[in-house]
């Protein structure tokens, strides 16, 4: 059972990631995105991380693939184009793309096992999300870093406006 | 339970066709979207990881929320820069923004 | 009592606090004041960068670790704060007259710089992943914005929508790195890692650590821009506003190297993975693609763009010889800190005079920098004291540098990359003289004297007097700098 809802989240991440990249019509890209960011939500339940699957749907699917919609919107008079969404150098690409996957499989096999049989983790601490909490607080864990996170979000959001502001009329 | 292993081939796959889209693709919100996979892939890797590892070590989930929020706040700007320069000259196709060469 | 605890602990991070208040407060009063008193705020950003030079010197030879080993101040962390600080102050001098007709939300600018200065500052002391992710992202999100600061110039927006998606790309690669050093070691701490990564003696890891250390290479050789990760930077360098781009050029650089070196020697110090023959191999790319490039340049930005390119590629040669500790002031480590310090002090003079000349000419051509000699002697003389000090001739500032990581490369037995470094050297000579050819031995095309504003007159003597005269002034950076062996 497990296995098989592994396998159908994985296909949702995967198949949405595939058109992502391949779609010329940017809006059915942005829809891929959003199937592929469900999957991944998907898998974060699977890995009983239930706290950040809420916030991969309200974060990454309500906000930044929402955003990136708007910005589609915004900027659409090249979305239908006549021609290809690829640039030429695609074949290097999906060569070089394939070449890492490659390599990547050799590490990964290398470094953790693949079989079946004995897998085992110890179980996960009922108040996980408590826990995230307070190690986000904890002046001997992760409060610089929290702390970091807000005068980032504070310049990105003065620089967001700079940017995009209509010009000034004075 | 699902071996580890497995979640990190499905995390190397996601990255490695976001990496496509980036090499690939002429539209640079195109190019964002692929950007964002290829965060997703890291997430999924931290988030395996760390159930894997030791669950009480909130580590991997935090560095996962602080992915978020970077996310967020590059995905912020890029758009912001995205209608900037599409109001500046009607196109976001990476091929065809090259007033410098060299 | 709990108070007291809280601002003890908060002491060692006073220069990061006063770095953030101050852009705050620029912030703030940009907004309250309006039009009218706009023209103080560099002064205010001055003022908050005064103070964070007197918190940055209570640290001076303090060695703590906070948060639970998140971060630490060290003598390595409080240099790099440093160069941050110096060159931020230097920049905003001479960003006071640039922007005159060019763009409207100055505030928002000098506030926004100081908030990079304070993400090179905690680049300097990130002693975890995630720190040391979060604060290269807070220093590429704000230079993403401040690349395309000038919005109706088209440059400047093409210049940042480059930088930004090779930025965002770069950084999520290098992301992808990380994750894997986190799945096994199980740690984002770095010092855990090299705990775990040091018992690991079947070296069951090394693929998986080789595989990431190539994929953080990705993130960390972009903001230091060595080749091949530099294709952003001509660009970039070309269409940001000047004062900006010598921003890159200098600070941004010092914090890749920043996190460069915490994250090698910290985490993989015992040669778990050949990191030093990468890092060998990316120097003589990065020099002599960035100085073989810099001849066909047209365009002074351009041109300066690949020599700080070229410029990277030898100071990476100091973290190949990082074993070298030989001596009061000798040392790789102590090389790198050295050679950006003084590269910082004569780039940001060359760029002065690329401001100083674009403001009179509105060009960064160099042919327009025919007959600058007649046209301001000082000018032209000062551009050749910043390319003797740039190519490493005595007793210039960079010389310093060089004499400190080519003594140590040779002493260490890696006589090739020596080699290859002086040879470069010798190669860059024909491009500045390409700039000084046009400066001292061509007719000008307009007789009108350039004058630099007093700003900028400013900023250009501390950069001359510091590039002539480092040996002297700096005697108290040498001493830090061999402290910090890290």
């Amino acid at each position: 059972m497990t296995y098989a809802v592994f396998i159908l989240f994985t296909l949702m991440a995967l198949c949405g990631g595939v058109l992502v990249v391949t779609q010329r019509n940017l809006v059915r890209a942005a829809t891929a995105l959003v199937l592929s960011l469900f999957g991944v939500a998907g898998l974060y339940v699977l890995l009983e991380a239930g706290f950040l699957a809420a916030v991969q749907v309200l974060v990454y699917i309500g906000a930044i693939a929402i955003l990136i919609i708007f910005a589609i919107m915004l900027t659409r008079r090249m979305v239908q184009g006549d021609e290809s969404g690829l640039n030429r150098q695609w074949g290097w690409a999906l060569v070089s793309a394939v070449v890492m996957f490659a390599l990547f499989c050799y590490v990964v096999v290398k470094a953790w096992p693949l079989a079946l049989g004995a897998v085992s983790a110890p179980a996960v601490p009922a108040d996980s999300t408590e826990a995230l909490g307070l190690a986000l607080l904890d002046w001997e864990q992760y409060v610089l870093p929290f702390e970091i996170a807000s005068v980032l979000l504070l310049s990105a959001m003065v620089g967001a406006v700079v940017i995009a502001r209509e010009k000034h009329d004075s | 339970m699902i071996p580890l292993s497995w979640y990190v081939l499905v995390s190397a796959a996601l990255f490695c066709i976001g990496l496509f889209g980036v090499l690939a693709r002429r539209n640079a919100v195109a190019i964002l979207m692929a950007v964002e996979l290829m965060l997703n892939a890291v997430n999924v890797n931290l988030v395996a990881f760390w159930r894997y590892g030791e669950p009480q070590a909130m580590a991997g989930q935090v560095f996962a929320l602080i992915v978020f929020t970077v996310a967020a706040a590059e995905a912020a700007v890029g758009l912001a820069l995205f209608i900037a320069i599409y109001r500046s000259r009607d196109t976001v196709a990476v091929e065809e923004i090259d007033l410098m060469k060299g | 009592m709990a108070e007291l605890t809280v601002l003890q602990a908060l002491g060692p991070l006073s220069p990061q606090l006063v770095l953030l208040l101050a852009a705050l407060l620029v912030l703030g009063l940009d907004l309250a004041w309006g039009e009218k008193r706009r023209g103080w705020l560099p002064s205010v950003a001055l003022l908050g960068l005064a103070g964070t030079i007197v918190a940055t010197m209570s640290l001076w030879g303090r060695r703590e670790v906070l948060f639970g080993g998140v971060f630490v101040v060290d003598p390595s962390a409080v240099f790099f704060q440093v160069i941050a600080v110096l060159a931020t102050a230097l920049v905003i001098l001479m960003s006071i007259d640039y922007f005159e007709g060019r763009a409207t939300y100055t505030g928002e600018f000098y506030s926004l710089l100081l908030v990079a200065s304070l993400a090179i500052t905690l680049m300097a002391g990130s002693t975890d992943l995630i720190m040391v992710y979060l604060s290269i992202e807070l220093l590429s999100i704000v230079s993403y914005v401040l690349t395309g600061f000038m919005r109706e110039d088209r440059r400047s927006n093409e210049a940042a929508l480059k930088y930004f998606l090779y930025g965002a790309a770069a950084s999520a690669t290098m992301l992808y790195g990380m994750s894997l050093l986190y799945g096994i070691t199980g740690s984002t701490n770095l010092e855990e890692m090299a705990a775990v990564l040091g018992a690991d003696a079947g070296g069951s890891m090394s693929w998986v650590v080789l595989a990431a250390v190539m994929l953080l290479l990705v993130g960390f050789g972009f903001k230091v821009s060595a080749v091949p990760f530099h294709q952003w930077a001509p660009d970039v360098y070309e269409g940001a506003p000047t004062p900006f781009t010598a921003f890159l050029s200098v600070a941004s650089k010092a914090g890749g190297f920043a996190v460069l070196l915490r994250f090698f020697l910290t985490a993989l110090p015992d040669l778990s993975v050949n990191w030093v023959g990468l890092i060998a191999a990316l120097s003589v790319m990065t020099m002599t693609v960035g100085n073989l490039m810099a001849i066909f340049q047209k365009n002074i930005k351009r041109m300066l763009a690949y020599s700080s390119i070229a410029q990277a590629g030898y100071i990476l040669i100091g973290l190949v010889c990082w074993r070298h500790t030989l001596g009061a002031y000798g040392g790789g480590i102590s090389g790198v800190l050295l050679y950006l310090l003084a590269y910082l002090f004569t780039n940001l003079g060359a760029f002065t005079v690329v401001i100083i000349v674009e403001r009179a000419t509105g060009s960064n051509e160099i042919a327009d920098y025919a007959g600058l000699m007649r046209r301001n002697p000082w000018l032209a003389a000062a551009l050749f004291v910043f390319f003797l000090s740039l190519v490493g001739i005595p007793p210039t500032a960079v010389f310093v540098g060089k004499l400190l990581i080519f003594s140590s490369a040779i002493r260490l037995g890696y006589y090739g990359l020596a080699i290859i470094g002086v040879v470069n050297g010798v190669i860059s000579m024909y491009y500045y003289y390409g700039v000084m050819r046009q400066a001292f031995f061509l007719p000008p095309k307009e007789d009108t004297p350039i004058v630099a504003s007093p700003p900028l007159a400013v900023a250009l003597g501390v950069t001359l007097v510091m590039t002539l005269g480092f040996l002297v002034f700096a005697q108290p950076f040498i001493q830090l700098a061999s402290w910090s062996t890290l």
